[in-house]
């Protein structure tokens, strides 16, 4: 057996792991050190504006640890940080330490973190060994259980080596832990003030207090959330606004109004109607790349009629691609072949349009899988829909003429998006459409979301050799391995038509052009550390 | 007479408990769950079942009815599920009197607006200026208020830069301020009483109008303006009052779209996220205040007849 390297191996893909791979040199030692110095810069910044960013989806919790939407991540990161984060150069994602001054990796399970000196959380505690290792005990056993305690599962052991070192002992090698551990989208590497979790209790989440380049300041239902700058941040220079206010809003289009009449300066999310609009408007940025995200059709494999898998590959090759594009996602989405997304450029090929590999609409294909089905006479279908997601109900309507092309009648049952959650969840549906979002990482994007007993496979497909591709390639650190092993899990799901793939989506958002030094990242993050208003 | 009034406010208990039982019942039937939408996507069945029991939601319905009921008297209205927002400070101290500010500065323009053009429509019965007022008062009726607050949105606040797009700044903290920030708003939400309040006046007046003591006050020769402002005006004020006691509900329904539309905090914004979101406490919370102060308003318009008409007075 070929040893690994997987010092070298993890180091390679954590510098350069959705590029191409452009291995840095002398990262490739297994040691990640933090661009900047440890201590707090003794010249602190001078902090001047306040910028206003209408936030347009629902706000559940500034619980890092218990959030379950983006729109909340967006808040929250500004607050706290991870012990990784996050960085894009315009070309690759990359993970990089942040709490963190290192991150030496012992052997394949056992990684060791070396704090920055002297950062302190909002309330003046200091955010030591201990914070982090009660921050991540919080997430993997606290009570009530945290809903990203999984992503902490093989953490076996947390030992606090020094008051700034801290070694953490995984059960199996995991190739997840750099999403896990970030403080964005991965939410458990999120660290948390345990004076103030233990002074707040269940209400940590509307007195967020962190240690980053935004303090929270206070948040008025319906209202606005408001920040003020940190002028103790851990890097110098940052941040550079004085203060930061969310203003909660529920119509996407007020909002836009707002933005051209100077009334606000930014948008956290801009829906994809409007970004015609936005594009013609001369004092806005637009910001927005296809993300790590896929949509499609959901079919229920669990019952009568979709327990047929010819009746599944019928539809994964009826859905005509181009014109959901054109006409769902205003054209601004592209083709998916298979649920791994472009940004994961490690894992995505980007010749997958020619390699014969996934789903795309071939009408007489889908025609003679349908010949085989059982059911030949007309299928009466349930299709779930409502106003929610990035493009409401516009799939279903674009979606249902396909399906008539061969013989599915789609029954369109429009719920609100509470109902539609239930009914989702209990799999209580023929068809729904639905979007995986933000994934970072070809384990996120498949594994939980299709494994065979899953609580997110709600269209119940099972198959044994998908999970075992998917629980090989958890544990397989050399990136090359890895994405074979993943592509042959997408490949049997595609085969399978567990689900009909649609599209990768670009997620927008916008800013007024007064506002410089915002760094765009594929996460649907609005971290404002850099951010200055003129 | 204390008879009677006790009676009242018996009768008024009834009204609120059948009201908050009907919609902690009605919350509770209806599908959906907020441990669910609070997780979002990705969650274990174990994180539900523990946030479930945390929040008291695996308690049988009459515990939960009869938990919050015994708290609400006591002025506890409790916390939301997920935001975690102290619902007594959310509901009644901000978002109330949002709505309130909203819903009488849109009355009072309406009034303002829609006495003075009925008015002048029943004077000028049958000319080109009733057929005018006609025209609007049926296109402000029709006109869906939320297209409306858009449209006036974009020409107003955006192609002009006349008005604050969205917003709310409280009247008491900044009088003009919040006035200005109330005109865009208020025009969308009065349109349709505008045009209510136009039809109810000109139609009373026209057959006051035509009322002996209206003749015999002109053959006193009293002057014209006298005759209609005076006389024959006042006559409108019952079925006014009466009308509006009875559209608070439609005002109140319109403050949903407004506030959505210009992205004011108030009671209907809250209630709609908190159906939405299943936060039922919150939910509960907004339908009592609504209904106290529907019944209390209609209660004030019962009482207000002897003012308005001193033939109720005397006739006891």
């Amino acid at each position: 057996m070929k040893p690994i390297d997987h010092k070298k191996v993890l180091a390679e893909r954590l510098s350069a792991r959705f590029g191409r791979r452009t291995v840095l040199k002398g990262l490739g030692a297994g040691l990640l050190t933090a661009a900047t110095t440890g201590a707090p810069s003794l010249v602190r910044a001078q902090q001047s504006g306040h910028i206003k960013i209408a936030s347009i989806k629902v706000i559940d919790t500034l619980d890092p640890h218990f959030t379950g939407f983006l729109s909340s991540i967006q808040i929250i990161n500004n607050i706290h940080n991870g012990l990784l984060k996050i960085a894009y150069d315009g070309k690759n994602v990359t993970f990089e330490p942040d709490l963190a001054e290192s991150w030496d990796i012992e052997d394949d399970k056992v990684h060791v973190f070396k704090l920055r000196d002297g950062v302190k959380f909002h309330d003046g505690t200091p955010c030591d060994a201990e914070a982090v290792k009660f921050s991540l005990l919080r997430v993997k056993e606290g009570e009530p259980k945290s809903p990203h305690a999984w992503k902490l599962a093989l953490l076996e052991n947390i030992e606090i080596v020094d008051p700034l070192t801290v070694k953490l002992t995984f059960s199996q090698p995991y190739a997840f832990l750099p999403v896990a551990l970030n403080g964005s989208t991965g939410r458990a590497g999120t660290i948390v003030s345990p004076a103030a979790v233990q002074k707040y209790g269940a209400d940590y989440g509307r007195n967020p207090v962190g240690t980053g380049p935004f303090k929270f300041v206070s948040w008025k239902e319906n209202d606005a959330i408001e920040l003020e700058a940190n002028p103790d941040y851990f890097e110098p220079g940052l941040p550079k606004l004085e203060r930061a206010t969310f203003v909660l809003m529920n119509e996407a289009s007020t909002a836009l109004a707002a933005l051209f009449s100077g009334q606000i300066d930014g948008m956290t999310d801009c829906p994809m109607q409007l970004v015609d609009q936005v594009e013609a408007f001369p004092n806005a940025n637009l910001y927005g790349e296809i993300e790590g995200n896929y949509t499609f059709v959901g079919m229920n494999c669990k019952r009568s009629p979709f327990d047929d898998i010819n009746l599944r590959r019928a539809v994964a090759w009826a859905l005509d691609r181009d014109t959901l594009v054109k006409q769902a996602y205003f054209g601004r989405a592209q083709k998916a072949y298979t649920p791994i997304s472009p940004p994961m450029t490690e894992f995505f090929d980007p010749d997958i349009a020619t390699s014969g590999r996934g789903q795309w609409f071939d009408l007489e294909k889908a025609k003679s899988f349908r010949a085989k089905a059982a059911n030949q006479g007309e299928i009466e279908a349930v299709y779930l829909m409502a106003e929610r997601g990035p493009v409401g109900t516009r799939v279903a309507q674009t979606v249902a003429p396909m399906l008539a092309e061969i013989g599915i009648k789609a029954k369109l049952e429009l719920v609100e998006p509470a109902t539609w959650v239930k009914r989702r969840n209990a799999s209580d549906f023929d068809l729904y459409d639905f979007e995986w979002v933000a994934d970072l990482d070809p384990d996120e994007t498949l594994y939980p979301e299709f494994k065979s007993d899953g609580a997110w496979n709600f269209g119940g497909w099972v198959n044994t050799d998908f999970d075992d591709l998917c629980a090989q390639a958890q544990v397989e650190l050399d990136p090359a391995a890895r994405s074979i092993l993943y592509n042959k899990a997408e490949d049997l799901l595609m085969d399978e038509a567990g689900i009909a793939i649609m599209a990768h989506m670009p997620i927008y958002k916008v800013f007024s052009t007064k506002v410089q030094g915002f760094q765009y990242i594929p996460a649907d993050l609005v971290n404002l550390h850099t951010v200055s208003i003129g | 007479m204390l008879f009677k009034a006790l009676g009242k406010i018996a009768q008024t208990f009834v009204v609120l408990f059948v009201v908050s039982v009907a919609s902690f019942g009605l919350l509770k039937l209806a599908p959906g769950d907020p441990i669910q939408i609070m997780l979002g996507s990705e969650f274990s069945q174990a994180s539900y079942d523990s946030l479930r029991a945390e929040l008291g939601l695996d308690q049988p319905f009459l515990v939960q009815y009869a938990n919050w009921a015994i708290q609400f008297v006591q002025g506890n209205w409790g916390t939301s599920y997920v935001a975690r927002a102290e619902i007594f400070t959310y509901a009644f101290k901000e978002a109330l009197p949002v709505t309130l500010t909203l819903a009488s500065f849109s009355l009072v323009f309406a009034i303002l607006v829609g006495v003075p053009l009925g008015v002048l429509s029943a004077i000028k019965k049958d000319t080109i200026f009733d057929a005018g007022s006609a025209v609007l008062a049926l296109t402000g009726t029709a006109f869906p208020s939320f297209l409306l607050g858009i449209l006036l949105i974009w020409f107003f606040a955006v192609k002009l830069q006349l008005f604050p797009v969205m917003g709310y700044v409280s009247p008491w903290e900044n009088f003009w301020l919040g006035i200005y920030h109330m005109i865009l708003p208020g025009l969308t939400l009065s349109t349709y009483f505008i045009a209510m309040i136009t039809r109810l006046t000109r139609a009373t007046l026209i057959e006051v109008l035509e009322q002996p003591y209206i003749a015999a006050a002109r053959a006193r020769g009293e002057p014209n303006w006298r005759v209609v402002w005076v006389h024959g005006v006042r006559n409108i004020a019952m079925p006014l009052v009466t009308i509006l006691g009875l559209q608070l509900g439609v005002l109140l329904q319109g403050t949903v779209l407004t506030e959505t539309v210009f992205n004011l905090p108030g009671v209907g914004q809250m209630l709609t996220s908190a159906v939405l979101g299943r936060e039922y406490l919150v939910v509960q919370a907004g339908v009592m205040m609504t209904a106290v102060l529907f019944i209390g308003v209609n209660l004030l318009v019962d009482l207000s007849y002897p003012f308005l008409d001193p033939r109720l007075r005397t006739s006891k």
